[in-house]
């Protein structure tokens, strides 16, 4: 799976929203900056005051999370899903609504339902507690706990996604104290080995009790990496609402020859091969094509930009696209993998002793492939662009096993931008964020929604959580989180929430 | 390796007495019984893995040939089993003479390049014989003839021989290389155990032939030298999702296409102008005509063109460096933060590792990759070593006098051709220390059959077996008196 977090997305945003989005940062942070309150002295249902006694509720589930190391090596996931467990059962959820479970002990689970009216089918809000590796000689402060310093949150998992478990967390929790009755059940499932490890949750909850878990559509905390807003020195330029995936796979390139000593070089090389073959991959641009979500992507993106490249995005979602704009577009990394297939060598390995001739010569190419193209469509692809009969192109699946042919499986079409989803959305970003624009986005990194979405369920990444662009620390050192922007998420899940399940 | 040096066959023959072939029962028996044990020898060692790899254990091999050794006679006290690290022990034998002339010192290295299982039709660790071959990692290069050399010492010592000279084998480690390179590790810590008047060594196979028929006999008086480069691009790599134009893999194949489109110029020495003279007359047509048109001021540019396209002729005639190696990246989904490939490069006697360093940054035309040697303990170093290859040392007619004796009753009509060699091997060592030093091993090998270092590496049943008697009747002749 593909773990490495990383969205670059857009450039140029709008100086207007620079003020309100200011505004509401300073306003949020400066109630976070309150005596802590427990849940028991919030205010009545609905009531705005009350944002300063979630926060601090959500700080507290944020700090806790933190402090549970879950990486797959040393931690566990079973104990943050039982301390969380633990609140949700204090609070006055069933028993029977709050379930840990997972195939191993260390790698539990933890599925909870807030009851609703059952006038629309449930949604299921999923987010993994695990997190990746930390050395405490690689950090500033212990990753291990949640360290609030010069406006940030800092820890291991602050981002991915500690801080967005403890605000999915808060918001079953503050519906429940409020007595809100959703139009429909709401079930949050908070899981293990995202990051990788033995035991995906989302996986195996699906396939071992898709009961508790299904519903009409999934939100997905992690969908964009744990944030939907990119930001340019704390300032929002755009909400993302990722609805489409890309596919991953991976290739092997392997190229033989009968080797021989090293002293009598002969013009049959099977690095030289291997060199030769790679710049074709290297040169080589896959078709561009756009679907749903990525034609609305560059459409309410070149309001947005404006300009020479805002021009450019109108022409590329036209039809037919201009095909001078999609050679600009294309120069830009970010756009460029929304417009097409790519793939990359990431990896080498040939040859055997330095004295002697290699008798093997591999790469690994990296392809993130469109909606509904398949894996094997691709190898084909390779195949055609090599043009080399003397290399073999494999399948390397996941699990590292090699094979063949890759699986015919197509990379699933995007989740529809229906109005149920989208109209709220932009009405809940309208009101904290004033003037910020709603964008549909195509993940080119893949998320547990894989799994979600291949079991049939529509699924969507958004998270309230604003990153600047140049700091993605996420898997990364001295992970973090600004501190405003925390509780900026936590207010924003509550309100969605509550406007996806008004009625 | 095969670069033909000057100075021919034409040295005086110095032999006199000392004949011994096997021609009686009785000699027959000792040629069928030395037959069976360098058969013994070399299963043995080619099932010891001898790699520089955890797997592999230069030690076990080295005492498993000192228990041979003890078992045919030879005494603790002339016995050493010596070396830096536990995995890397030599074994220094000595067969006492009457002292009359000063030792030989005879060397064969125990270590093997690796081989995988997967690379091979058969087991590499097994000794396999096969429609006339043994196969195993490590048949030619050299545990052959390393398992030769032990049976002629254990076979001289049953005859009760006593040379004239004290013969001394010195079995080693690292050879291919590795961190405790033996041959030199004994130079520096054990002189007085090898010092020899000169130096034979069995790291190459000498007789040529084409179709089967034998060409001529290769005395390898000389070497090119040996240097690794690293070649390494770094970048500060990135999500997979999402390319870069500037890519690290790419940046190296990029520089990797230009270098493996470099020729090296066309270049012969003093060595190699006689090899190519003597060769002349031994072969014929088109190539005898090339062989005589690049001799020529200035060499014929198509003569020049034709034969090069031949490897061999190629390696003779110019510096060559070849991309042996390529690592890069770190996760599937990640761009690479790391390219990098190792060169390895036969360096023409004149010229520095430091000069082909210098060329090689040209070659790659592109600074951001880093060209550093590669020393054999595997560091790396900004610059590489100014030292020039070695003069090659005179021809001994003790040497070579035995030689064309026996080569001519072996192979009647088959000439002795000095040349130089284009694998450097540990020779470079006992040169630099002083010791004339010359490569044979009197194996029967098509060039175009090579498989040293490369996967199924073999050499004929018959060959092995002709090339135990030669040997050891070698050995005889230039230890009468």
């Amino acid at each position: 799976m593909d773990r490495t977090p990383s969205r670059r997305l857009l450039r140029a945003g709008r100086a207007a929203t620079r003020l309100a989005a200011l505004l509401g940062a300073a306003a949020l942070a400066a109630g976070a900056a309150d005596a802590p309150l427990g849940p028991g002295a919030a205010g009545p249902a609905g009531a705005e005051p009350a944002a300063a006694a979630w926060n601090a509720l959500a700080h507290d589930i944020y700090r806790q999370l933190v402090g549970i190391n879950t990486t797959d090596s040393a931690g566990s996931v079973t104990a943050a899903a039982e301390a969380l467990a633990q609140r949700f059962r204090a609070a006055g959820f069933a028993a029977a609504d709050v379930r840990v479970l997972g195939p191993q002990a260390r790698k539990k689970n933890l599925v909870v339902r807030l009851h609703g009216s059952g006038a629309h089918r449930p949604l299921l809000l999923i987010g993994h507690l695990d997190v990746v590796e930390a050395r405490r000689e690689d950090w500033s402060t212990d990753p291990f706990t949640l360290v609030e310093k010069d406006g940030y949150f800092y820890g291991r998992g602050a981002l991915d996604m500690k801080s967005g478990d403890a605000v999915m967390a808060t918001a079953l929790l503050r519906m429940q104290r409020e007595g809100f009755r959703p139009s429909r059940d709401l079930i949050l499932a908070l899981t293990a080995d995202e990051e990788g490890g033995c035991c995906n949750g989302v996986e195996w909850l699906l396939k071992n009790h898709r009961e508790l878990i299904d519903a009409e559509f999934v939100l997905n905390h992690d969908g964009l990496v744990g944030y939907s807003i990119s930001a340019e020195h704390g300032v929002p330029q755009e909400f993302a609402l990722s609805a489409a995936e890309k596919m991953y796979a991976d290739y092997q390139l392997t190229v033989t020859n009968r080797g021989g000593h090293s002293s009598l070089p002969r013009p049959d090389n099977a690095i030289y091969q291997l060199a030769q073959d790679l710049l074709k991959v290297a040169h080589y641009a896959f078709p561009f094509e756009l679907n749903e979500v990525t034609r609305a992507y560059f459409t309410r993106m070149a309001a947005q930009r404006g300009g020479q490249s805002g021009a450019d995005m109108r022409a590329v979602a036209a039809t037919p696209a201009d095909p001078a704009a999609i050679a600009r577009l294309s120069r830009e990394p970010d756009l460029n993998s929304l417009m097409r297939t790519t793939c990359v060598a990431t990896r080498l390995d040939g040859g055997h002793a330095n004295n002697a001739l290699p008798q093997r010569a591999q790469a690994v190419v990296n392809c993130r492939i469109l909606p509904g193209h398949s894996k094997e469509e691709v190898r084909q692809q390779l195949i055609g662009v090599l043009a080399d009969p003397g290399i073999i192109v494999r399948y390397v699946a996941d699990d590292g096993t090699v094979s063949e042919r890759a699986p015919e499986q197509r990379a699933l079409p995007p989740s529809p931008l229906s109005p149920e989803l989208l109209e709220p959305l932009e009405r809940t970003v309208a009101a904290i964020w004033p003037g910020l624009a709603v964008v549909p986005f195509m993940n080119s990194s893949a998320t547990d929604g894989i799994y979600t979405r291949a079991a049939g369920l529509p699924t969507y990444g958004v998270a309230g959580i604003a990153v600047d662009r140049d700091d993605m620390r996420a898997h990364g050192r001295d992970e973090r989180v600004r501190v405003a922007a925390f509780y900026q998420d936590n207010e924003f899940y509550y309100r969605y929430l509550q406007a996806l399940s008004a009625h | 390796m095969r670069v033909r040096a000057a100075r021919a066959a034409a040295a005086a023959l110095l032999l006199a007495g000392a004949p011994c072939p096997a021609a009686t029962p009785a000699a027959a028996a000792a040629t069928d019984s030395s037959n069976a044990l360098a058969h013994q020898l070399l299963e043995q060692l080619v099932e010891i893995n001898t790699t520089d790899s955890p797997r592999g254990n230069v030690t076990s091999a080295a005492e498993a040939m000192a228990e041979r050794l003890r078992a045919g006679g030879f005494a603790a006290a002339d016995m050493q089993l010596l070396g830096p690290s536990e995995r890397k022990k030599n074994l220094v034998v000595r067969l006492r003479g009457s002292g009359t002339r000063p030792p030989v010192l005879l060397i064969g290295h125990l270590d093997v390049v690796e081989a995988r299982r997967e690379d091979w039709s058969t087991d590499p660790f097994r000794l396999i014989e096969r429609d006339g071959f043994f196969y195993g990692r490590g048949t030619l290069d050299m545990k052959g003839p390393d398992a030769i050399m032990v049976a002629s010492l254990i076979r001289l010592k049953r005859a009760g021989f006593t040379p004239a000279r004290d013969i001394i084998l010195a079995l080693t480690a690292d050879e291919e290389g590795g961190a405790a390179n033996g041959v030199q590790w004994l130079l520096e810590h054990h002189r007085q155990l090898i010092d020899a008047q000169f130096v034979l060594s069995g790291d190459d196979y000498s007789v040529l032939t084409e179709n089967g028929k034998p060409l001529f006999f290769e005395l390898i008086a000389s070497e090119k030298v040996y240097a690794d480069y690293q070649l390494l691009v770094t970048n500060k790599g990135g999500h997979s999702s999402e390319p870069l134009p500037d890519n690290a893999i790419y940046t190296l194949t990029r520089g990797l296409d230009r270098l493996a489109a470099y020729e090296f110029p066309f270049e012969l020495n003093a060595v190699t102008r006689e090899y190519y003279r003597r060769l002349a007359d031994i072969e014929s047509g088109q190539r005898a005509a090339d062989m005589r048109a690049i001799l020529g001021t200035p060499p014929a540019p198509a003569a020049v063109e034709r034969l090069s396209r031949n490897s061999v002729d190629h390696s003779i005639t110019r510096t060559t460096c070849v991309a042996t190696r390529l690592e890069a990246g770190h996760a599937n989904n990640a761009l690479p933060q790391r390219a990098a490939a190792v060169v390895n490069c036969r360096i023409l006697p004149g010229h520095s590792p430091e000069e082909v360093r210098a060329l090689l940054v040209r070659v790659l035309a592109d600074r951001a990759i880093a060209v550093r040697y590669l020393a054999s303990d595997g560091s790396l170093h900004e610059a590489a070593p100014q030292e020039r290859g070695f003069a090659p040392p005179p021809l001994l007619p003790e040497v070579i006098g035995p030689l064309d004796q026996l080569v001519g009753e072996t192979w009647p009509g088959l000439k002795v051709i000095p040349s130089m060699s284009a694998g450097a091997s540990d020779a470079t060592h006992t040169s630099a220390a002083g010791l004339p030093t010359y490569t044979f091993a009197p194996l029967t090998v098509d060039p175009n059959d090579d498989r040293e270092h490369g996967r199924d590496e073999r050499i004929g049943v018959a060959s092995f077996y002709q090339a135990n008697e030669f040997f050891y009747r070698y050995l005889r002749l230039i230890t009468a008196h």
